[in-house]
């Protein structure tokens, strides 16, 4: 499950009011998430939660779920 | 070595040899690869035949295959081939091409290359189709071979007809299509033969020691031909795995390429310049955790004028994960000689010769002189089997070693020349030599790529290779590395080109970027060139040729664009 403070670091990059992100969410399908934004989400994510996130790891991410698991594994 | 009458026959010999051998291994992030044996690919190969034949393809007609990085690609291109069609691979879109540029480069390139047939996914068809319908388009159809059913077995009848295609496939027929590196829809079309791209498997291989225990890796786009002929075609034909990994992943992490190469134990890759650089910067240490670059025995540079310190930065790099120096090597290859024309010579240190830089500007190849810039040449290699290679000058006359002039190739994997384009073609071929359009030198039998001709900038007299510029400008703190191009702007008054520089920066402070102004001009007058005009521009502003490369003209164009709105 996304947790609330995933969900508003990648809203707040975005610039979205709210958006409903599930596990199964893409980020292409996710306003504004494109290639050219997609750097600066992972950046503010590392910088909310203070980890490093590698190219390979995100890349390997096929939904949020998995980011959201990626996270948390990083955290422990 | 032996002959075979088309391409078909000597991929069949293959699975014959080797059934079971991995052809292709397809490589995706966070997935198990997919793994084409020479014999699932070639059954797979066959059905597809037989599919587009029911479609009503033809043999000679031109099928353009515009397919994300896809398994299914491989059999489809074979399958196209063994009709007798030639398959040509367009650029999938990237994400960030705005739908009606792609639109109008397929047109273009439709139009130029006279495209039958177009292969692709359904969710381009909203772009695509509607020129299938335009009046004068020459493109019968669209179709969605990802979702054809492949799940049946071939009948006598069909394995017949296609036998008797393939009998009657001789080595003078047309193989495939390949788009000259340049702007999407102004890439002249080159027309390969069977025979040429047989003998240049060949003769490439032997150029490079192949060995049947090779692997290729590649993430290199199969529209260009670095990726289409160096990692597709000569794996296939000599009976090697090829590893293919995803462009658009590699670009996000391209550390993907070295994660299958360590999985895989690949032996061989090739890429453009800019990627030694881009590795270099971009790969963390974190990301090279249990990868060992021990397997790689050849890393070859092509495609662009070899640079001196991307090698070395590369070395730098990746040398603490078994990256052995002496895999470094080099090729001057181009798509209307099939590929390659020159290679260095495996295993052994690529030749380097500091010049001096004023110099080799006028055309002479002379040491540095104390106190003045020079200029560290990189050698392509030696003139491979099949190719001749000499340096002339403005009236075609041959040039003593040492001499810098114009590139000229003969070979025999030369192109038919540019489909529907006899103008171009009468251009660039003459008497049976390709006139490149590149400058160079050749010593000792090495050749030495120095620059495009038509990109040397002509300051009062005196030649600017805007490599040189770039390269100086590259290096100022504060401008993206790589992202830099430099080129003549004609000045009236003085009746002489001065030197302009656009490059990205990350900078947005006004005061950031007068002071990076200066430091880019400071720079040029360190090395002795007056850099007049200095457009700063945002990351990603500038536009990339289809090989990945900021194109110069494509952005000297832009730039002459946005003046002329501004004085508006």
């Amino acid at each position: 499950m996304i947790s609330e403070r995933l969900k508003s670091t990648i809203l707040k990059q975005l610039e979205l009011e709210d958006y409903d992100i599930q596990d199964d969410t893409k980020a292409n399908t996710v306003p504004g998430w494109d290639s050219l934004s997609h750097a600066n989400v992972i950046l503010a994510i590392e910088k909310e939660y203070n980890i490093r996130l590698k190219h390979i790891e995100v890349l390997k991410c096929k939904n949020i779920g998995d980011l959201q698991v990626l996270v948390d594994s990083k955290l422990s | 070595m032996e002959k075979y009458k088309n391409l078909w026959e000597r991929w069949a010999d293959n699975t014959r040899r080797f059934p079971d051998k991995d052809a292709i291994v397809h490589w995706k992030a966070g997935e198990e690869p997919f793994r084409w044996s020479f014999k699932n690919l070639f059954d797979t190969a066959n059905k597809f035949s037989v599919l587009l034949q029911k479609q009503g393809i033809k043999r000679d007609q031109v099928c353009a295959i515009i397919i994300r990085h896809n398994p299914m690609f491989f059999p489809l291109y074979l399958g196209i081939a063994g009709l007798g069609a030639i398959p040509a691979v367009l650029a999938y879109p990237n994400p960030r091409l705005h739908p009606d540029k792609f639109k109008s480069g397929v047109e273009g390139m439709s139009q130029r290359s006279g495209l039958d047939w177009i292969f692709t996914e359904r969710d381009l068809e909203p772009i695509i189709s509607p020129l299938v319908t335009k009046e004068g388009s020459t493109i019968k159809g669209l179709h969605f071979p990802l979702e054809w059913d492949r799940e049946f077995t071939l009948s006598r009848e069909d394995s017949a007809l296609l036998d008797s295609i393939r009998g009657s496939i001789v080595e003078t027929d047309p193989v495939l299509l390949q788009h000259s590196s340049g702007t999407t829809g102004l890439q002249k079309p080159v027309l390969l033969s069977q025979r040429a791209v047989s003998d240049h498997v060949d003769n490439y291989a032997e150029s490079i020691n192949l060995t049947k225990e090779d692997k290729i890796v590649s993430w290199l786009p199969l529209y260009h031909d670095m990726g289409l002929i160096a990692a597709y075609h000569v794996p296939l034909a000599y009976g090697i795995t090829s590893i293919q990994v995803d462009p658009f992943e590699w670009v996000l992490a391209p550390s993907l390429q070295f994660e299958a190469l360590n999985a895989e134990k690949a032996t061989i890759c090739w890429l453009p310049n800019f990627a030694y650089n881009f590795m270099a910067d971009r790969i963390e240490e974190d990301e090279m955790e249990d990868i060992s670059l021990k397997s790689l025995r050849l890393v070859i540079n092509c495609s662009e004028p070899v640079r001196n310190e991307s090698h070395k930065k590369f070395v730098a790099a990746f040398q603490k994960y078994g990256f052995n120096p002496l895999a470094l090597s080099a090729s001057y290859a181009m798509a209307e000689t099939t590929f390659a024309a020159t290679q260095t010579t495996p295993g052994e240190p690529i030749f380097t010769l500091e010049v001096d830089r004023e110099s080799l500007a006028q055309g002479k190849v002379v040491p540095p002189v104390p106190g003045k810039a020079s200029r560290v040449c990189v050698s392509s290699g030696k003139v491979i089997k099949g190719c001749v290679v000499r340096i002339v000058d403005e009236t075609g006359k041959e040039l003593p070693e040492n001499g810098v002039g114009e590139i000229i190739i003969q070979s025999v994997s030369m192109f038919d020349g540019y489909r529907n384009y006899p103008e171009k073609t009468a251009e660039v071929l003459k008497d049976g030599w390709y006139y490149s359009g590149d400058y160079g030198f050749k010593l000792n039998g090495e050749l030495f790529v120095i620059g495009r001709k038509k990109d040397i900038i002509i300051v009062a007299g005196k030649n600017i290779y805007p490599e040189d510029v770039e390269d100086a400008v590259g290096a100022v703190e504060g401008i993206l590395p790589g992202r830099v191009i430099a080129f003549g702007e004609e000045d009236p008054e003085l009746g002489t080109e001065e030197i302009s520089v656009v490059a990205e920066t990350p900078y947005e402070d006004e005061t950031e970027k007068k002071q990076l102004i200066q430091r880019v001009r400071m720079k040029g007058t360190s090395v002795d060139m007056t850099i007049t005009n200095v457009y700063l521009v945002p990351p990603r502003w500038l536009i990339k040729s289809s090989a990945g490369k900021p194109s110069r003209k494509a952005n000297k164009e832009r730039i002459a664009e946005m003046k002329d709105l501004n004085k508006q």
